[in-house]
């Protein structure tokens, strides 16, 4: 895959990003749950057409970001901006029609358990559009399904398909309206190794066939250097690295390096390496122990 | 010590407070929805599917409830009326208190136990695996969505639910009154006939409508806003039972009060007859 160099054109994620910077802006962005700082004051501008994706560690506020690109969150502070639109003020009338550019793919697929395959399908295109018997429904859900290569599963409940199978719906169904952004939060979390490099060719694939803009959310190292043209780093809510692959590789951030290598910090190594009397101190207090 | 009671108080007091705005608002939008899908024909599938649900499935455990209750008001109350020679009015005694009272409240129980509780754990469990937000990342309004078909529906089928359960308790009664323990069927029905009046039906009926809002009302407001996991979906739904039936019982005495006071207007000099 071509990477792209970001080193010669603006910084996409510094203080000076404007709403005209990207297809999906996000300027000076903040979210607060309670005394809980999750973003702080994040400035980023996603290019169209191309593949964003966001690392960093559980819990780093990555899910929190993408969710305020379509506004399923509200800042505490800050903007948000689809195509110079600002939405993160925008009423749920007006996203209505916003969130249609968009396709979002839930980590746990949430997929509806009443509906089958194929009415999960059709649920965004019915709310969008007055559908009639003769629309030709079922070729758009075999389409659709053959993208994901689930043709054949439309009477499926989800209850009956696997973990791997319910993503490629959830996918199937995130396309459905062909949206201009698809957001996918952690798409192969819980799959295996060969299911999750089934869903990274399926991003590619939507991304190169449909010119897709796509923002992923993973922590997933292998799937982010195959589907990045883009990879931003979050940690402790503000961006600390960003650059192509080989950017994020090289990078000098001693964070950014433990990451991407997967490296424990010396403060969790520190308990692991206590001594076997005071690692069962630690876990059987005197009371406890026959 | 003082202040920290004091301030925890205060923290509670206005976490209530908030928590209050929130399902008024909540429950006001979902009215609101409700009202609005009763024009918009493309909503008509979700509030059948809704009313099947909640209506038709519910209509043999109202109905067993409503011949308990006027079975239960045959035994109890024989032998008090038989010691006074009084046994004959049985049939005004059981059938004035199942239309009024007893028939509306237990059949809301009731209801509120089998539809409040599984409407809190399926929102619920829709909350917690994301397929609320998913809905609303599609662009629909959740409450449209899933909160108006089930408030429609339980709005639109508790009164009729309510006459189900007042028909089996007034044969449930005459059952055990004529029947079981020999009371004259004559009497029985003249005696029911002069007591109970249209009134007293319509109010049992009218009854139902706002039991039915309240129930889905709040077991909609429990699902949307339940805690993550099972323990909360759990929680969710044990809080929606309890909200529920004690907005019956305030609702019922507020409702007992009103139409006391209508029926006196209305008819001033019939309470002295």
């Amino acid at each position: 895959m071509t990477q792209k160099d970001n080193k010669n054109t603006k910084n996409l994620s510094g203080p000076d990003v404007t709403q005209d910077d990207g297809i999906i802006v996000c300027k000076n962005l903040t979210k607060r749950f309670g005394d809980n700082l999750v973003l702080d004051n994040i400035c980023l501008a996603i290019e169209p057409h191309k593949a964003t994706v966001v690392i960093g560690p559980s819990g780093c506020g990555k899910t929190v970001l993408i969710k305020h690109m379509i506004a399923l969150l509200r800042p505490s502070s800050g903007e948000v901006y689809f195509k110079g639109r600002r939405v993160d003020d925008a009423t749920e009338k007006d996203l209505s029609r916003i969130r249609a550019s968009f396709g979002f793919l839930f980590q746990g697929g949430a997929l509806f358990d009443s509906l089958n395959v194929t009415e999960n399908i059709l649920f965004p295109v019915r709310q969008h559009y007055k559908v009639t018997p003769n629309s030709g429904l079922d070729e758009l859900v075999k389409i659709k399904l053959a993208m994901v290569g689930l043709d054949g599963f439309q009477n499926y409940y989800p209850a009956k398909l696997s973990g791997g199978q319910k993503k490629r719906v959830a996918l199937a169904r995130a396309i459905a309206l062909n949206p201009e952004v698809v957001l996918y939060d952690e798409p192969t979390t819980g799959l295996d190794p060969i299911r999750s490099d089934i869903i990274n060719e399926l991003i590619l694939k939507l991304e190169s066939g449909l010119g897709h803009t796509s923002v992923v959310v993973t922590h997933d190292m292998k799937s982010a250097y195959k589907i990045a043209d883009r990879i931003v780093m979050l940690h402790h809510g503000k961006i600390i690295a960003d650059g192509n692959v080989d950017d994020i590789k090289n990078h000098p951030h001693p964070v950014v390096q433990q990451f991407i290598n997967g490296q424990v910090s010396e403060d969790d190594l520190a308990v692991l390496r206590m001594s076997g009397k005071d690692l069962k101190s630690q876990f059987l207090p005197e009371d406890f122990q026959e | 010590m003082n202040d920290s009671v004091v301030g925890a108080f205060g923290a509670k007091t206005v976490e209530d407070v908030n928590n209050a705005g929130r399902a008024a608002r909540f429950i006001a939008r979902a009215l609101a929805c409700a009202f609005r899908s009763l024009f918009r024909p493309k909503d008509y599938e979700l509030t059948w599917t809704q009313m099947n649900i909640i209506g038709v499935r519910s209509v043999p455990v109202i109905m067993v409830t409503g011949a308990f209750v006027g079975m239960t008001l045959a035994i109890q109350a024989y032998d008090q009326l038989a010691f006074m020679g009084l046994e004959e009015r049985l049939g005004v005694l059981i059938n004035v208190s199942v239309v009024k009272e007893l028939g509306p409240v237990l059949a809301a129980v009731m209801l509120a136990g089998r539809i409040g509780g599984a409407l809190t754990a399926e929102l619920g469990t829709m909350k917690v695996t994301e397929q609320i937000e998913a809905i609303r990342s599609m662009g629909t309004d959740p409450v449209r969505h899933l909160v108006a078909p089930r408030v429609l529906a339980c709005l639109l089928l508790t009164p009729f639910l309510i006459i189900y359960a007042d028909l089996l308790g007034i044969i449930g009664g005459y059952f055990m009154s004529v029947i079981q323990l020999g009371v004259n069927a004559g009497a029985y029905w003249t005696y029911s006939a002069s007591g109970v009046e249209l009134w007293d039906v319509c109010i049992g009926v009218i009854k139902g409508f706002f039991f039915g809002g309240a129930i889905a009302s709040i077991s909609c407001y429990k699902g949307f806003h339940c805690r993550e996991g099972a323990e909360g979906v759990g929680r969710a739904c044990t809080e929606a039972f309890v909200a529920s039936f004690i907005s019956i019982l305030a609702l019922n005495f507020a409702m007992g009060v009103i139409f006391k006071a209508v029926y006196n207007a209305i008819w001033p000099l019939r309470m002295l007859i």
